[in-house]
């Protein structure tokens, strides 16, 4: 890992433990000690990004606080279950915003404002302060179109591209910068991208064990 | 601007354009490639990048630069389709494509009259123009034999030479020769499929694909990895176009391929016949080629277009439209899912070669009696991946089980108990021609080189069309439960939208005022202009259309070289 990749690490870390340690329980203890890292930096996962190099590629603070909060509603961890914030959702939707689908910055932009405009209306709290009780009725207000404060993007729409870029960050390759450690791959058992299978693993009806787990970049036993 | 000369220029080097370039530079014709995408090659295809290329489409069209646009009706605003299912590269489809390669039946040729001499002319939906082809199966069969022989397809015949194969499909029409390649290999789901519709009563068989079972003509045998739907072939067994026929046309010296070509129009004089194309460049210039003979070999949606572009004085309508028949009658298969899992057994879905594993032809065509069912024609029925993907990426797009929700601790559980576990069922459901089924160049959204995106007119929801896919749902949700499913559900169905395999838009047919081109894909009004591929059909089966697009690329090529080039004019 190189020195912009701890920092970003470290600084979208502390962005999301910044929300869990507001909304209480909203992040899985168990599933946030496995992504403490020793940071060369100095910029403690147990603090909110204090600036410096390594800012997030396009999320600002609260909003990647935001959103690390959502995608962790999304997808849960428990332990065992890696979720969004153990395969590093945040960062993957921060780096594909960046890069790949930098023509959904406004989307976002819009979409967490009018998420915020909700939140603050209907609970006096913006999203990452709510408990996840609290969080999960706002998401289905979202899902279903019910949410208030949303013109464009609507509601839903805003609900379903959050939910497909935090299915991303959970199970495609690790080199898109989610599926942290094969997080993701590890919860559902898919092996990756093997180069052949042969008949009796074709056949078998038992689980498929053989290891290493296979990435674009990486390997894992 | 640059200006060359040739003999012929085909548009679109995909199923029918690589075929018909390696074929006529074989013979000495003098052939220039346009593609707008790509050349790549099988090293391209070594990351197994579920993101990238199901995800995010990576060879297909970019659906920002080259919009294509639906609306439901001709009063409903159109909006831009968020995934097309073609290809955006030399190879054209074929590259990322499913391989399932299928001959059509007997009675798919001939749909209108098999249909009145069974059922009477009221079985037929009153405003549908199901329409025979202008040619037999008989016809075709020589190069159906040819693709699969030459490409290299797997598979076990079911009826060969009227000899019903059991294990094979047995529904099949005759053939002359068994498969040049032994079946793809079984996995789990396949297996239980297999038990499950036999105990039914039902005909399975292993899907034929052309994927090498195999090696083949120098290139090795699958190896199962999973990356085969959406993805490009990392060894090369897939028996695309890129690595069959682009290097044989290479190798005749006749044939040269220019990437990144868009054609935007079809050069015309004032006697009727073609006499070019121009073409933007990479750099945006805007380039011009003059040949004899020209072949639009593209996707449906720029046969259409092209030819609606490129109106002269002479065609005040579009190219090759005096008919007024170009754009109309597109097709699409429905493709109802139903999904099982189970509870007792892992299937390891994401094993082996993702579309349509294993089917039953039961339902298709007309196979089975349609009296007091409310419809006509049919559908294969097929066990493989949800939205054609076994990927975990993949699975989040299938529907889950009525009842589980869609995110949070239920759906992560859900998730993670059922992606080894789950199979999808799929019928790719007939969809009968219909005039008001149509594509006509979008007024409002252009694309990436600024011309008008094509616009798709079209509800699949109609009473036979319903009552089509229900009778295949039941079916599904009976084999389901036969192959001992835990539970079994029905995906939701779509907003009416065009599904898998469009096709339509330059029907062949026999008369000059209902057709578009004759059953040699050649324009009715302009001799030396052929249109091949899919946008032909007059209809479109419960089949896969890419061998029966191959099979015609291989028997227009030999009216060519056999006929035009020593008489140009009509074939007929």
């Amino acid at each position: 890992m190189t020195k912009h990749d701890e920092e970003r690490r470290a600084f979208l870390v502390g962005a999301a433990v910044g929300a869990g340690a507001v909304a209480g329980a909203s992040l899985v203890p168990d599933a946030l000690a496995q992504t403490h890292e020793p940071s060369t930096t100095g910029t403690g996962p147990a603090h909110a990004h204090a600036g410096g190099p390594g800012l997030g590629a396009f999320f600002n603070t609260e909003d990647a606080a935001t959103v690390a909060a959502f995608t962790e509603r999304l997808m849960p961890g428990a332990p065992g279950k890696p979720g969004a914030h153990e395969a590093d959702v945040l960062n993957y939707i921060d780096l594909a915003l960046a890069g790949a689908y930098a023509d959904l910055q406004y989307f976002y932009r819009c979409g967490l404002a009018s998420l915020d405009a909700y939140c603050r209306k209907t609970y006096k709290e913006p999203f990452r302060r709510l408990s996840t009780a609290q969080q999960d009725e706002v998401i289905t207000a979202l899902e279903q179109g019910k949410a208030s404060e949303f013109s464009w993007p609507s509601a839903a729409a805003f609900f379903n591209t959050v939910r497909t870029h935090t299915m991303e960050g959970m199970f495609a390759d690790p080199i898109y910068g989610g599926n942290k450690d094969f997080a993701g791959w590890r919860l559902v058992g898919f092996p990756g991208g093997q180069m052949e299978f042969t008949a009796a693993d074709m056949q078998s009806s038992e689980p498929f064990t053989r290891l290493p787990i296979v990435g674009l970049q990486a390997k894992a036993g | 601007m640059a200006t060359e000369k040739t003999d012929v220029v085909i548009v679109g080097v995909g199923a029918a354009g690589g075929i018909l370039a390696a074929e006529l530079g074989k013979a000495g014709m003098k052939v220039i490639g346009l593609e707008r995408g790509p050349r790549l090659t099988t090293q391209d295809f070594d990351p197994h990048d579920e993101l990238r290329y199901f995800q995010r489409q990576d060879l297909r069209p970019n659906i920002k630069r080259q919009p294509i646009t639906w609306r439901p009706n001709a009063n409903a605003p159109a909006t831009a389709i968020p995934v097309q299912n073609y290809g955006n590269q030399a190879g054209g489809g074929t590259v990322h494509y499913g391989a399932v390669s299928w001959r059509l039946h007997e009675d798919d040729f001939r749909a209108r009259s098999h249909t009145i001499a069974r059922y009477g002319a009221s079985a037929i939906p009153e405003h549908s123009s199901l329409a025979d082809w202008p040619l037999s199966y008989a016809d075709l069969e020589p190069y159906y034999d040819r693709a699969e022989y030459d490409l290299g397809v797997s598979g076990r015949a079911g009826n060969l030479q009227g000899k019903k194969i059991d294990g094979g499909n047995v529904f099949e029409a005759p053939r002359r020769r068994d498969y040049p390649l032994p079946p793809l290999r079984l996995d789990q789901g396949a297996i239980l499929f297999e038990a499950a519709t036999r105990k039914l009563g039902h005909h399975p068989f292993s899907t034929p694909r052309a994927i090498l079972s195999e090696p083949y003509h120098d290139r090795p045998a699958c190896t199962y990895c999973g990356f085969c739907q959406a993805f490009g072939c990392h060894v090369g067994a897939k028996s695309s176009i890129l690595i069959t026929k682009l290097p044989e046309a290479d190798a005749t010296g006749n044939f040269k391929l220019i990437t990144g070509a868009m054609c935007h129009r079809v050069n015309s004089d004032n006697s009727g016949r073609v006499t070019g194309v121009g073409y933007y460049g990479p750099d945006g210039s805007d380039n011009t080629i003059e040949a004899e003979l020209l072949i639009l070999t593209t996707f449906i949606y720029d046969n259409t277009r092209l030819l609606l572009l490129s109106k002269s004085e002479k065609f005040p309508n579009g190219l090759a439209n005096s008919s007024g028949q170009v754009g109309k009658y597109l097709m699409a298969h429905m493709m109802p899912n139903v999904y099982a899992v189970f509870d007792d057994r892992h299937v390891n879905n994401y094993m082996g070669p993702s579309a349509q594993k294993h089917t039953i032809d039961d339902f298709n065509a007309d196979n089975f009696d349609h009296g007091g069912t409310g419809f006509i024609r049919g559908s294969q029925i097929s066990v493989g991946t949800g939205n054609l993907q076994g990927g975990p990426i993949g699975h989040t797009t299938t529907a889950a089980p009525p009842g589980t929700p869609r995110w949070g601790a239920a759906y992560r559980d859900y998730l993670a108990k059922s992606f080894t576990r789950q199979v999808a069922m799929v019928a790719q459901t007939e969809n009968l021609p219909y005039a008001d089924q149509a594509i006509d160049l979008d007024p409002d959204v252009k694309d990436a080189w600024g011309l008008p995106a094509p616009r798709l007119t079209y509800d699949w929801r109609r009473p036979n069309e319903l009552a089509r896919v229900e009778f295949m749902m039941k079916k599904m949700e009976e084999i389901g439960h036969a192959m001992g499913a835990a539970q079994v559900w029905r995906a939701p169905l779509g907003p009416g939208a065009p599904g898998a395999h469009h096709e339509g838009g330059t029907r062949m047919g026999s008369d000059p005022k209902t057709s578009v081109v004759n059953r040699y894909g050649q324009s009715w009004d302009v001799p030396n202009l052929f249109v091949i591929g899919s946008s032909t059909y007059p209809t479109m089966s419960g089949f896969n259309p890419t061998l029966t697009i191959q099979a015609l690329a291989y028997m227009s090529a030999d009216a060519i070289v056999n006929r035009y080039r020593k008489a140009p004019g009509s074939l007929l």
